[in-house]
Order: structure tokens, then C-alpha cells, then sequence
């Protein structure tokens, strides 16, 4: 399959600044990327401009090898966006549905029939003739996509979709969303802060951060592989420390050896790692002294704060017993949940023991 | 009574077609002004809004100028003629119109405009979905450019000149009753103008209400 989607040298600037600087990008027909990416580095600003509602201060994007500047409508109908915001009108939750198609020509019949089907695809045909002002915002965010599905769009692009839904109500709908997609052979395109959600539904991940990629590949090798510090704490690791490789291997943290050995460059570096990765045990038990400052349940495990020179985040299953806040304890690096970052370290000059 | 029906209907004459053509140049500068880049339209916008506060004399005393047999626009012949109280009451009804559509566009959720541009609409579509979905406010608009265009006597007055059979409303007639101390009159008119009044606002305030109640029930 041919790129349906290709963005060269953009350059978009807004207030004075440059906001959004990609090189290249290029997406396939029924390729489905997620942006990645902290508020503010730039990803409504990108689908902005994916959507046409944009024209970059430089370079271009190209939808089937037509540019989008100055799209008009028409190029426009080949997309389907569902902003952050649901952005119904006060009409019934059908029309808002079914609006878009009479724009696009279709007859009654059509339209309707169209619109059902959305609609039972997101669960929410039983609201079919409720006012769309007053659904509740779960509800609204459903009809909100199920009016983007109903045009089966070409290029379906999604800004955090599940912003603002309950934890219950956002698996509901990513559930039905992750289902709903599968259907359908379009090229999506959708923006998260939330990394579960943004690497739960894509084939690749891009990170974006102060408006620039930094890193781009599938779900698993960003996570498994982040390119630096900050890419690691947007994917969700729960530690992302600096530390020093000395000649030998050893990782010192804090200029502690943490009892681990890799065979990578000496230098500063930095430690990525899962919640389980930090083993508690006894004082002396060991390699690395510690202080517990925190104790919370959590999903399915205990949160365990400790001071180990940086703090450090450790998950004990919730059936064990946890440390007591103020105990020392000492802990014990497991790498099969953690991973190291060679390159983009820093020297650790700010242990707070 | 029939002098009461004949200038109570030619009150209702000048002020409903002046509304209705301040409603069409009015709603249309509101909405550019609203949805127009920031830049070209900052300036408009204040003109606009310093119309809303201009006093109905001074556009009187304009329009009269313009109009007068010898001023730039004599040969139209408008002095003292219902044409000439239209013009003036237009000029005093858009500018209240197109600032009430401009704000009520503004007040609506900022996204909305992008997401209908997004969801495929072409610029008349938009527009016309906007408007209905600031329908209160249009019906607002609707309702002060009438109630301004009914109420006022400056510019009729300068303008119509308030000839008897010709250009006499409801509000130069009480002015005149009142000058000739015949306030019992004066009050008779005062009152048949209000009631006019409130019938129109009326029939408009209950498709308004009935408009936001339909969007939330």
C-alpha cells in the first residue's frame, strides 16, 4: 500500500514561535498512527492542519498526493475529525449524524440508514432522538465519533477522544472504539496525552514533543526502547533516572552501585523502569539503601515511594504485606523491567539522600 | 380613530421594513465581524459598537443633511418621506443588530465553527448552521433593532418632518400632543404604541423561549 497521507519539511508558527516542526512523515491507507505527546507540544496543532483547517507556515501535507492548502470543502469531505470536544448542535442526536452526509449529498434514506448504524456501533442508537445538548459527556463523545464514523472517512482523525470520561466510561468507549476502527479500512490519525490509550489503539506511535517527533515506531518499541528521558516518562515508566555506567558495567545511582551490570558505554545515562523493577527488601538485603516515604494502594499493587538518593516509585503486590512509611529498607534493581538509555543521560550531581 | 389606525400603522409600517432591512445588512456584518480574522475586523467591530450608543438625533440630523433638497443625495427626493424615516431607522437598527449577532456568534463554543469546516461544510453551510445555533440571540437582535426602530422620534422627526397623512407616527404624534399640552391624547397613543410594541416582542420572545427550550429539553 502507497502513503495516503505525507507531511514534508511543515514548519508552523503561531504567537511568534514555532510550534510544530516535522521533517517528514508519511502514513499508509489503513495505517493507524497515534501522537504521542504531553498539553501543549503541538498535537491538536498537527491534526489541525492534517484536517485542512490549517494551512503550515511552511512545507506541506498531502492527502492522495493533493496538498490540503487551501483545501475547500470538498477535500475536506474525505475526512472525518472528532475534536476534543464533542462540539454537538442543538438539534437531535440523528441530525447531528446525519447533517455532515446531507453536506455530502446523500439522500434521506441513506443519511438515516447511515446514522443508525453509527450510532448502534458506538451503543448510542437508543439516544437516536434525545437532544444532543443533553446527553451526558460520555454519551457525547460517542455520538461526537459516531458522526466522524458515519461518513467513512478516508482519513479519521481523533483528538483525544476519550478526554474527559470516568475511568469505567473511557475503557466503555475505547472498548467500542477499538471495535469500531477495526471495521473500517480508514487511515487514522489520533492524538493522546494518555500513553494506555494512545498505544492500545495504533499500529505506530509517534512522540511529539515541543512540537517535533522525537521518536517513532510501534507501540512495543517505543515502550520497550524510549529514545531519551522524556519520551520515557510520556510512554508511563514510573522511574526515569539518571545514572553512571562505570568501565566496568556497574550502574551507580547516586554514585551507589545498584548491584546491576550491563555492557554499554560507559558514561551517564539513564534508567527507565516499571514500578516492579525496584525489589524491596530488608536494610542490607541489598545493593542500594533506602528510606520509605509513602505507602498507597494502587491497581492491583501497593505504590511504595522510597529515597534512594532520587526517589524511586516501587510496586509490591497487593497481597503481600507492604514496608511501613519510615522504615529503611534496602533495594534491589531487576532489569527484565527496566531498561537503559545510553545516549541523553545526565551526571547525577542532585542525589538528595 | 381612524387618524389613530392610520399612523399607528404607518409606525408599524416604517419600523417593521426598517427592521427587516437592518436584519439583512446587519446579520450578515455581525457574523463576518464574528468569524473574520482578527486583524480586518477589530476596527469595524468598535465602529459597530459605537453605532449601537449613537444618539437617534444626531443620525437624524445626518440623514437630513443628506437628504436635504440641496445636500448630496437632494434629487432622490427622500426629505420628509417614509423612504427617508426607513433610512434613518436602518442606520440606527443595524449597528444594535450586527453587534448583537457578532457577540452571539462569539458566545458560542469556539469549536464549533472548526468542527463543522472539519465535518465537510462549505462557508454558506456554516454560516447557516451558526445562525441557527445562535438563534437566541439572533431573535435578540431581532427584537432590540425593532424595539429601537419603533421607540425612537429624534430621527423621525428630522427626518419625516411629521406631516399629517403623510409622515405623522406614533412617537412625533405624542411628542406633538404633548407640546400642545393634550396630555390625555398623548397617553391614549403612548399606550396603543406600547401595546404595539409588546404584541411583536411578544410573538418573537415565545419562538425564542421556545427555541432555547427545544435545544435543552
Amino acid at each position: 500500500m502507497g502513503s495516503v497521507l505525507r507531511l514534508r519539511n511543515i514548519r508552523h508558527r503561531r504567537g511568534g514561535r514555532e510550534v510544530l516542526a516535522i521533517d517528514e512523515l508519511d502514513l499508509d491507507a489503513g495505517e493507524r498512527l497515534a501522537v504521542l505527546g504531553p498539553n501543549g507540544a503541538g498535537k491538536t496543532t498537527l491534526l489541525r492542519l492534517l484536517a485542512a483547517l490549517d494551512t503550515p507556515t511552511a512545507g506541506s501535507v498531502e492527502l492522495d498526493a493533493v496538498s490540503t492548502s487551501g483545501a475547500d470543502a470538498r477535500l475536506r469531505q474525505r475526512i472525518g475529525y472528532a475534536t476534543q470536544r464533542p462540539g454537538l448542535l442543538s438539534t437531535s442526536v440523528i441530525r447531528n449524524v446525519e447533517l455532515p452526509l446531507r453536506w455530502r449529498g446523500f439522500d434521506r434514506a441513506t443519511r438515516r440508514s447511515a446514522a443508525q448504524v453509527a450510532l448502534e456501533r458506538l451503543g448510542v442508537a437508543r439516544l437516536a432522538h434525545r437532544k444532543a445538548l443533553s446527553l451526558s459527556g460520555g454519551e457525547a463523545q460517542r455520538v461526537s465519533l459516531a458522526r466522524a464514523l458515519a461518513l467513512e472517512p478516508q482519513l479519521l482523525l481523533l483528538d483525544e477522544p476519550a478526554a474527559g470520561l470516568d475511568a469505567e466510561a473511557r475503557e466503555a468507549f475505547l472498548d467500542d472504539l477499538e471495535a469500531a476502527l477495526a471495521e473500517r479500512s480508514a487511515t487514522v490519525v489520533h492524538v493522546s496525552h494518555r500513553a494506555d490509550e494512545a498505544l492500545r489503539l495504533a499500529d505506530r506511535v509517534a512522540l511529539l514533543v515541543d512540537g517535533e517527533i522525537r521518536q517513532i515506531g510501534t507501540p512495543a518499541s517505543v515502550v520497550r526502547q524510549p529514545a531519551d528521558a522524556t519520551i520515557a516518562r510520556i510512554v508511563g515508566y514510573d522511574n526515569v533516572l539518571p545514572v553512571h555506567i562505570e568501565r566496568s558495567g556497574e550502574v551507580l545511582i547516586c554514585g551507589a552501585p545498584s548491584g546491576v551490570r550491563l555492557t554499554a558505554s560507559p558514561g551517564p545515562a539513564t534508567l527507565a523502569a516499571w514500578g516492579p523493577a525496584i525489589r524491596i527488601g530488608p536494610p542490607g538485603r541489598g545493593p542500594l539503601s533506602a528510606m520509605v516515604k509513602h505507602v498507597s494502594p494502587g491497581s492491583g499493587h501497593w505504590n511504595v515511594t522510597l529515597a534512594a538518593g532520587e526517589t524511586l516509585h516501587a510496586h509490591v503486590p497487593l497481597n503481600d504485606k507492604p514496608p511501613q512509611v519510615g522504615e529503611p529498607a534496602a533495594v534491589q534493581l531487576d532489569l527484565t523491567h527496566a531498561t537503559v538509555i545510553s545516549a541523553g543521560g545526565r551526571d547525577n550531581t542532585a542525589c538528595r539522600w | 380613530m381612524d387618524a389613530v389606525h392610520e399612523v399607528l400603522g404607518r409606525s408599524a409600517l416604517v419600523s417593521l421594513t426598517a427592521t427587516a432591512i437592518a436584519l439583512a445588512l446587519g446579520v450578515p456584518l455581525g457574523t463576518w465581524l464574528a468569524l473574520a480574522p482578527r486583524r480586518g475586523r477589530a476596527a469595524l467591530a468598535t465602529v459597530v459598537n459605537t453605532g449601537m450608543a449613537i444618539p437617534t438625533v444626531v443620525v437624524g440630523l445626518v440623514v437630513a443633511l443628506l437628504l436635504w433638497r440641496s445636500g448630496p443625495l437632494g434629487e432622490l427626493e427622500l426629505i420628509y418621506t417614509l423612504r427617508g424615516m426607513i433610512i434613518a431607522q436602518v442606520l440606527i437598527a443595524t449597528p444594535l443588530i450586527a453587534g448583537i449577532t457578532m457577540a452571539g456568534l462569539q458566545a458560542l463554543p469556539p469549536e464549533l465553527a472548526d468542527q463543522l469546516r472539519a465535518l465537510g461544510a462549505n462557508t454558506p453551510q456554516l454560516v447557516v448552521r451558526l445562525w441557527i445555533e445562535a438563534r437566541v440571540p439572533l431573535l435578540a437582535a431581532a427584537m432590540a433593532g425593532f424595539g429601537h426602530a419603533i421607540s425612537e422620534v429624534g430621527s423621525a422627526t428630522i427626518v419625516g418632518g411629521n406631516i399629517h397623512g403623510q409622515t405623522q407616527v406614533m412617537t412625533t404624534s405624542i411628542v406633538e400632543q404633548v407640546g400642545r399640552g393634550d396630555f390625555g391624547d398623548a397617553l391614549v397613543y403612548a399606550a396603543i404604541l406600547l401595546a404595539l410594541a409588546f404584541a411583536i416582542n411578544a410573538l418573537l420572545t415565545s419562538v425564542q423561549q421556545r427555541a432555547a427550550a427545544w435545544a435543552r429539553s
